[in-house]
């Protein structure tokens, strides 16, 4: 089964480059949307206090990332009550926000864009993943390496992370962890780079490193005196 | 630096010793581990859109990535003069950080310049 297919070139044209060109158009929108926001916004600490949450009326989620990052990085360094309530509030938030962007894109992608032979991965992987990457075609004897749209929207999910990351600075580059990487196949589940999120700020063991700090300060002080 | 290639952007110098606990700089590490994050993405963008021009296909790919990959940590540990622990807290960080993200990346570009060239 290794003849190779032929496949018309206006699939090149406009499905592969025009899929690509607006998922990075719309991370570059993001990306604005959001520093326009946040140049609007302080952080209400009000908001951490209630619990209170606004959806969709605030497009924060960039910074809201930002922020558990920092969170995450800084936690040992302020006291454990502090940690436990800012935690609290960034689960809440992250996991929602999100989703709706990668929604509308993948339901674009699966309404105009399926039923056809999208692309040809390079690799050849098992008939177990046929059923994942094939979804609109339905001959079963065709090879497993010609892939239809919607896989072609997850690869360039991923792989667009990257080219964010260098031409947008660092802050816009989606947090993953290896939890991403060992997902078991490519179940839709676009809340999982939230979820990964969430699940590293609920690891971080907080122990604070500062207990005896005022020891500490003590004795450089004395050493610095005498 | 965002944008720049894998040489343009300096390491700093991340680890200090005060007194009895040796902390890190952690504005420094976190420096250093974005240029090694961005270094290994462009390099697995371009050695991606090589693969996919080249024709590689299956394991032949993989074996490029991997070849990229350890240039990569070559070159960045050449460029910390061979003393890895005063800008890195492990080696770890070095070596395998940006592995997996590039592998997504590598994997896209591939696709992308193989079905252009090949298929097209």
């Amino acid at each position: 089964m290794a003849e190779d297919l032929v496949l018309d070139t206006a699939i090149r044209d406009w499905v592969l480059i025009p899929l690509s060109v607006v998922m990075v158009l719309i991370g570059i929108l993001r990306y604005f949307v959001s520093k326009l926001m946040r140049s609007f916004q302080v952080p209400d600490p009000k908001i951490v206090k209630e619990g209170h949450i606004h959806l969709f009326s605030s497009f924060t989620f960039r910074q809201v990332i930002v922020r558990a990052r920092n969170l995450r990085g800084a936690a040992n360094f302020i006291p454990p009550k502090s940690f436990r309530s800012r935690r609290v509030y960034f689960s809440n938030e992250k996991n929602l926000s999100m989703i709706i962007p990668q929604t509308l894109t993948f339901a674009w992608v699966n309404f105009f864009f399926s039923g056809f032979v999208a692309a040809k991965i390079p690799f050849p992987l098992t008939q177990r993943f046929r059923s994942m990457l094939q979804n609109g075609i339905d001959l079963s004897t065709v090879d497993v390496s010609y892939v239809s749209s919607r896989s072609w929207y997850f690869l360039n999910l991923f792989g667009l992370r990257g080219l964010f990351s260098l031409i947008l600075g660092e802050e816009n580059a989606m947090d993953d962890t290896q939890r991403m990487m060992q997902m078991g196949g490519f179940g839709f589940d676009p809340s999982k780079s939230l979820t990964a999120e969430k699940d590293g700020l609920d690891i971080v063991q907080h122990e604070w490193a500062l207990p005896k700090f005022e020891h500490r300060a003590e004795a450089v002080l004395k050493k610095l005196v005498s | 630096m965002a944008g720049q290639g894998d040489s343009s952007s300096s390491e700093k110098k991340s680890k200090e010793v005060m007194n009895d606990v040796s902390t890190f700089r952690a504005e420094n590490l976190q420096n250093n581990m974005k240029v090694v994050y961005y270094s290994r993405t462009f390099l697995s963008i371009i050695g991606g859109a090589i693969a996919g021009i080249l024709g590689l296909t299956g394991f032949m790919g993989f074996i490029l990535y991997f070849i990229v990959m350890a240039i990569t940590s070559i070159g960045l540990i050449a460029k910390a003069k061979f003393s890895l622990h005063s800008y890195f807290d492990c080696w770890n960080r070095i070596i395998l950080d940006g592995f997996l993200g590039g592998l997504m990346s590598f994997v896209l570009f591939w696709t992308l310049a193989y079905d252009i060239v090949h298929i097209f």
